[in-house]
């Protein structure tokens, strides 16, 4: 302050002291907070786990091959619900990712730039909507709707196989795959729809430039480069479908046995917690927990083998994005 | 860029106190209950209770009346039947309330940090609800039937079981599609006690419980989801608590007492099955299914929920004014939100129970 040249060994000693105690401090702060995120993650882990005990040790792991949930005679399993849980939640992914992946094309490619921003946010509203609001439009539109229209029109022509074989009803696995369905399609095509737009222009050009279609183009350049963010969107959106309790519950039917029907009534493993814990006690308690540590350890698997699908699509996305484009190249030079 | 340092630290910081103080908090929550009752003064300690769900309703004019009157407040989380019984068996709460009676079993585990006592204070009933197009109102019902209904041996609305109980009625031929809570409710234990109590084979395959597996129907969310998928669906029956189904004028059809009579679901004819019943038995348990023949006003599916209350607590006095409360002037709310009041009978043992309390 007082002198031009003491100002700046000042400044610097200055700076030697922040980076000194400020890199370490910056470290030991965020490292503190990613160990107490981790902390309650175990944390909770420990506690259901805690919880379930009794049910662990009466049960064992015959547990999760029971197909039964008897309170009268305390004899409970886990298959039904896994089964529910399973089966509604790949359903939904199975319909969401390819209807996400759809719209994101849309928003990001084809549509007027003047309603892109409009849609986007109707599509990420959709997210808004609280589940149990989805549940009742369930109960009283959706429910009824699949029952008269949809499912006798699946019965009629794919009735022979024993999925969509039985007598329709409003309560199915089929509806609550919808709603999970519903709920997905705006988290997995917000994620799509950011990596889309990602997608470096040049590449674009470039593949315009040696004559691909927009199709072509999509194709070649969009799909392959952002595959990896779509399986993370996808797998974003499984998860939020197994997790899905209330709305679940609402439209699934409660029913504590594996039917091979969609048309018939069923359960989930977070659906049958939301619905059997504020009641139950003892054993059945104990039971439910074991149910939410069935439930963890399912959504930590599908974690994992996301991780693992995207770290390889990543390496091959990159040589498969190479050559198509090459591809892409010698397909457009002869002409 | 030390000014961007610096506020990476502030927020580093901040998320690390907001965490901690998450942390901390949680971990005091479990012990509140029972620390309640440190200051015993003139206003008296206030009391804490957790439980039934069906006795909600008339527990939150209890609570309001109650306590201008006695100045002790009492406080009440409609938890469930089976976390009432699981909180006063760990005396996290003075009072729990059940819709079920307690099994030997849960009395066992209750009396292990001293004797517990179930004291029945509330009566109401649980009524069938349908919906069948093309079905006369009134449709007249026995337990025989319910019960066939629920294992699924009874399918469709021209069976000729229900034709022999409406004679004349058109009936049309549309599918049974019987409804039942998911999730576990005082009216799934009235209801299955009554189907166990009349039908040797629904006990068998079913039992009385207010879970259940049912072999066959569709599972609703609470009240509210059972009507909705009752409205939902042609040729649905399920069950309810008489009040929603009061307040919310939902079809229900007629059930044949033991009498051979078919009563209208209501206050007065379940308030006449519990005059009937004379028999209190052990733990003050009493069960409305098995009707005297004579009782011809009597409602077939009635139900008492209680209250479980320690023999001994530094609060007995407190509890015994509630519950002397509750059982006598509280009765009188009960009309209003669809609870019959209770029976001479039933009153007199309750207040012997009251006695014990604190001796």
């Amino acid at each position: 302050m007082e002198a031009g040249t003491l100002r700046n060994p000042v400044l610097r000693a200055r700076r030697n002291l922040t980076d000194r105690i400020g890199d370490p401090l910056l470290r030991g702060l965020s490292g503190l907070a990613a160990a107490l995120a981790a902390a309650v993650i175990l944390g909770i882990v420990y506690e259901v786990t805690q919880l379930a005990w009794p049910a662990i040790q009466e049960f064992g792991l015959g547990f999760i091959t029971t197909n039964d949930w008897n309170p009268v005679t305390k004899r409970f399993g886990a298959a039904p619900f896994l089964y529910g849980t399973v089966v509604t939640s790949f359903i939904a992914l199975a319909l969401a990712a390819p209807l996400s992946v759809a719209i994101s094309i849309y928003l990001t490619e084809l549509a007027p730039r003047r309603i892109r921003r409009p849609v986007a946010t109707l599509i990420d509203m959709l997210a808004a909507i609280p589940t149990v609001i989805l549940g009742l439009w369930g109960i009283l539109v959706l429910g009824p709707f699949m029952r008269d229209t949809i499912q006798p029109a699946l019965h009629g022509v794919l009735g022979f196989l024993p999925i969509f074989d039985g007598d329709p009803s409003a309560f199915s696995y089929l509806t609550a795959a919808l709603i999970l369905t519903i709920m997905a399609t705006p988290i997995i095509t917000s994620v799509i729809r950011e990596v889309f737009e990602t997608v470096p222009g040049d590449l674009k050009e470039a593949s315009y430039a040696l004559g691909a279609t927009r199709w072509e183009m999509v194709r070649q350049v969009v799909l392959p480069y952002s595959r990896p963010g779509i399986v993370g969107g996808s797998i974003l959106g499984l998860g939020r479908a197994i997790g899905e309790a209330i709305a679940v519950a609402q439209v699934i039917g409660g029913a504590t046995l594996i039917n091979a029907s969609l048309f018939h009534t069923g359960g989930t493993l977070a659906a049958h917690i939301a619905s059997q814990f504020q009641n139950s006690a003892g054993l059945q308690k104990a039971s439910l927990a074991y149910l939410g540590v069935i439930l963890l350890a399912f959504a930590v698997l599908v974690n994992v083998v996301a991780r693992i699908i995207v770290q390889r699509g990543r390496i091959k996305d990159v040589d498969s994005g190479d050559l198509d484009l090459s591809a892409a190249a010698t397909q457009a030079q002869p002409s | 860029m030390s000014k961007r340092l610096l506020s990476v630290l502030v927020a580093a910081l901040a998320l690390a106190v907001a965490l901690a103080a998450c942390g901390g908090s949680s971990d005091g929550s479990g012990s509140t209950g029972s620390s309640a009752g440190g200051g015993s003064e003139e206003a008296g300690a206030p009391l804490v209770g957790a439980g039934s769900t069906l006795v909600a309703p008339l527990m939150s004019k209890w609570q309001s009346d109650f306590s201008s009157k006695s100045e002790i407040t009492v406080t009440y989380g409609a938890i469930g039947s089976g976390g009432g019984i699981e909180q006063i068996t760990s005396r996290t709460v003075d009072f729990g309330a059940s819709d079920a009676p307690l099994s030997e079993e849960q009395f066992e585990e209750a009396d292990a940090q001293g004797e517990v006592e179930q004291i029945p204070w509330a009566l109401s009933g649980t009524v069938p609800a349908y919906n069948v197009k093309g079905a006369p109102k009134d449709l007249k019902l026995n337990g025989d039937v319910i019960s066939g209904i629920y294992l699924g041996t009874i399918t469709s609305w021209d069976d000729p079981a229900i034709a022999k109980l409406n004679p004349g009625a058109s009936l049309p031929s549309t599918k049974i599609t019987p409804v039942y809570r998911s999730d576990g409710s005082g009216d799934t234990y009235a209801f299955t006690n009554y189907l166990s109590t009349v039908s040797p084979e629904f006990k068998s395959k079913v039992g009385t419980s207010t879970q259940v597996k049912f072999p066959t129907g569709v599972g609703a969310e609470k009240n509210d989801g059972v009507a909705a998928a009752i409205g939902q669906t042609d040729g649905a029956i399920g069950y309810v608590g008489l009040a929603y189904a009061v307040s919310n004028e939902l079809a229900m059809p007629l059930v044949e007492n033991a009498a051979g009579a078919f009563p209208e679901p209501g206050v007065k004819s379940v308030e006449a099955a519990a005059t009937a019943v004379e028999d209190i038995g052990p733990n003050n348990e009493i069960s409305l299914a098995d009707l005297p023949s004579t009782a011809k006003g009597a409602y077939p599916i009635s139900t008492y929920t209680y209250v479980i209350v320690p023999l001994e607590t530094e609060k007995a006095a407190e509890m015994k004014k509630f519950i002397e409360y509750a059982i006598t002037e509280g009765q009188s709310y009960g009309t209003d939100l669809d609870f019959a009041p209770l029976p001479k009978q039933v009153i007199a043992a309750d207040e012997e129970a009251i006695a014990k309390i604190g001796s």
